[in-house]
């Protein structure tokens, strides 16, 4: 059996011998036996170090609460996926890419934290100085402020406001929580003084705040929170495979499915002969030249 | 709007082996079918409100505040229940040791989508569809267990009998679970050793014990367990489905692929389009020649019907030996689902 490697790369992540295979310099059978946690062995992948207990306890916590979340983006992704019958694993990944610049954005959340504590540091201002300053850029600019707001937890993610808290039991807090709080007094002084109705932190203000604190990058940070998501999206895909119609359109369910064709909604351009090709350079011409067309182009 | 009533005379739409009458089609969306319950989003595994966030029945804010992890909301999402202190231990065990393997496929292919300068997400998503039926086939492997076992049960065989009948049928099969992978590496055996320690090893491990056993006197090659066999018996007899263990390992993996993205990030430069050569060395199809004029095509073109079983089976042969024709691969599409639909609306 050929085991040369498939790609020629230098890599301080790991290796993988005949005999064992080392993650940072520790023997992953070895992390085991130990007894170790999966989350201790995911902060020597992404930090090169054991953490201390009550930072491997953090992450388990923002983990667990983050896992399962019922019907987001990337539920419905995967479930969607799953409804075509394809091998499992394409549902898990259509999951985790549904993880973007809205939808758990972990990665821009921690870049936007770093960028203005770097300000701080380098213009002299105190965190709380410089969360004011985050807020009224954010909002002056009409940009989000990430971190705040769920579209269905409209009193405030159920899951954030105990992270922020069990970081703080836990001692994990540092200056990124110091931030955040004061990212967040500021957001909300600022909306109240602007008539504009409550908005809450989320998970991802909260979660990817104590993951900062712990240490993991913003794209680490980002790593943790979108693939622990796949795990709970593919037991929404095998639901769907095991118990649910493929395809999602039957009309012998007694429930109305995903994709029956009294689901479809059609608000673009009404119904249109189609032109013969004797017509289509004039009427082609004709239809670029009116530019009706423009409205609808996406 | 068009006039939209005489739709006659397109193309061949007026042919009469047309199903119906496609003149006469109607144009508009379907409406709204009221004789049915409207759609929602049916789920046995989790639902949340604007407060809470419940997975089989458990608040899963409550689970984290009363000091359950990761591994009890594996066992809540894909067994709805409760696992005991030693099969979270034992998961936990499991998925360190698949967290990472080196620079292996997944996360290959993890750099390879880094190098195009991506989100870190799809890096990650990537690597997950290098689970497949040879690596990291956990499902194939599972099935096979247990369509083994209850083909022993109906038939009347022993454990011994049906794991050397499996290994007579399946004894090269990528998803074997048994290889010469892990002849120097004691970390197949060290999980299983665990699982028995733990009082997690049962009907699956016990049934691995024997396929190696099985495989170990009709391979020409040494073989013990790998990392597959040892994984996936270990897995089911925590309870996972075949499906449910290949999901979970997928997803553990991911997350060093996440790392494998950022190192290549760190470390190397983004690769544009066209910048990748292959050199000729590695070509050996058919040799360079020049492209006749068009107006040559009639002379050149070969058709590709044939018109006789006999005249089908000589042009399949020839083309399988054209690799990327796919002739060669022959494979059944099945629906993994096994069974579908949900007879009911509500419980």
């Amino acid at each position: 059996m050929d085991r040369n490697p498939l790609f020629q790369r230098k890599t301080a992540i790991s290796f993988k011998t005949e005999k064992k295979t080392v993650m940072r310099g520790y023997d992953l059978s070895e992390l085991a036996e130990e007894e170790y946690s999966f989350c201790d062995a995911l902060f020597i992948l992404f930090q090169n170090r054991i953490p201390t207990e009550n930072e491997e306890k953090m992450l388990n916590y923002e983990m667990g609460v983050f896992i399962e979340h019922s019907m987001s983006p990337s539920a419905v992704a995967a479930i969607g996926v799953a409804t075509g019958r394809p091998n499992l694993p394409c549902s898990i990944a259509a999951s985790i890419t549904t993880f973007g610049g809205v939808h758990g954005p972990g990665a821009a959340h921690g870049y936007m934290l770093n960028k203005y504590i770097e300000r701080a540091y380098q213009e002299g201002k105190t965190l709380d100085e410089m969360a004011k300053i985050l807020v009224d850029e954010y909002l002056d600019n009409k940009k989000p402020v990430m971190g705040m707001g769920q579209p269905q937890h409209i009193d405030s993610d159920p899951r954030a406001e105990p992270i922020h808290i069990k970081q703080e039991e836990l001692g994990v807090g540092g200056v990124y929580l110091e931030f955040q709080r004061a990212v967040e007094k500021y957001f909300h002084a600022r909306r109240e003084k602007d008539g504009q109705s409550y908005v809450g932190v989320n998970v991802v203000g909260s979660g990817n705040t104590a993951l900062c604190d712990i240490g993991f990058a913003p794209n680490a940070a980002w790593c943790i929170g979108s693939v622990c998501r796949g795990f709970s999206c593919s037991a929404h895909a095998l639901f769907n495979m095991k118990k649910g119609r493929a395809w999602g359109a039957s009309r012998q369910e007694p429930m109305v499915q995903m994709i029956d064709l009294s689901m479809i909604k059609y608000i673009g351009p009404e119904d249109r002969r189609v032109p013969k090709q004797s017509e289509r350079q004039e009427y082609a011409r004709k239809q670029k030249e009116e530019g009706e067309y423009k409205k609808w182009m996406i | 709007m068009d006039d939209l009533s005489n739709k006659k005379g397109i193309g061949n739409l007026d042919d009469p082996r047309m199903p119906f009458d496609y003149s006469k089609r109607e144009y508009g969306t379907v409406p709204t079918d009221t004789k049915r319950a409207p759609f929602q989003w049916v789920s046995e595994v989790a639902y949340k409100n604007v407060h809470r966030i419940v997975a089989r029945g458990y608040d899963t804010t409550e689970l984290m505040e009363e000091g359950y992890g990761v591994p009890e909301v594996l066992f809540v999402d894909f067994q709805a229940r409760m696992p005991l202190i030693e099969e979270a231990k034992m998961l936990n065990y499991v998925m360190i040791l698949a967290l990472e393997d080196g620079l292996s496929m997944p996360a290959m292919m993890s750099r390879i989508v880094a190098q195009s300068k991506t989100f870190l997400t799809q890096a990650c998503g990537a690597s997950i569809l290098a689970f497949g039926h040879a690596y990291g086939a956990y499902s194939s492997f599972g099935n096979r267990l247990e369509d083994y076992l209850k083909r022993g049960k109906d038939e009347g065989k022993t454990l011994r009998e049906i794991a050397e009948l499996l290994v007579k049928e399946n004894l090269h099969d990528e998803s074997l679970g048994v290889s010469c992978l892990m002849l120097e590496d004691p970390a197949a055996k060290r999980m299983i050793a665990r699982a028995e320690k733990l009082g997690i090893a049962g009907e699956y491990v016990t049934f691995m014990k024997e396929i190696v056993a099985a495989a170990q006197k009709i391979s020409a090659e040494p073989v013990d367990i790998d990392m597959l066999g040892a994984t996936g018996a270990t897995m089911m007899d925590l309870g996972f489905s075949p499906e449910a263990t290949w999901a979970i390992l997928a997803c553990t993996r991911a997350f060093a692929a996440g790392a494998h993205y950022i190192e290549e990030i760190e470390r190397g430069n983004y690769t544009r389009l066209g910048q990748t050569l292959t050199p000729k060395e590695f070509y050996d199809g058919p040799e360079e020649c020049k492209v006749p004029s068009l107006d040559d095509r009639a002379r050149n073109a070969k058709p590709a019907q044939t018109y006789t079983p006999d005249e089908w089976k000589k042009a399949f042969e020839e083309r399988k030996k054209i690799f990327g024709s796919g002739f060669s691969i022959i494979e059944e599409i099945e629906d993994p689902s096994k069974k579908t639909g949900i007879k009911k609306v509500g419980h």
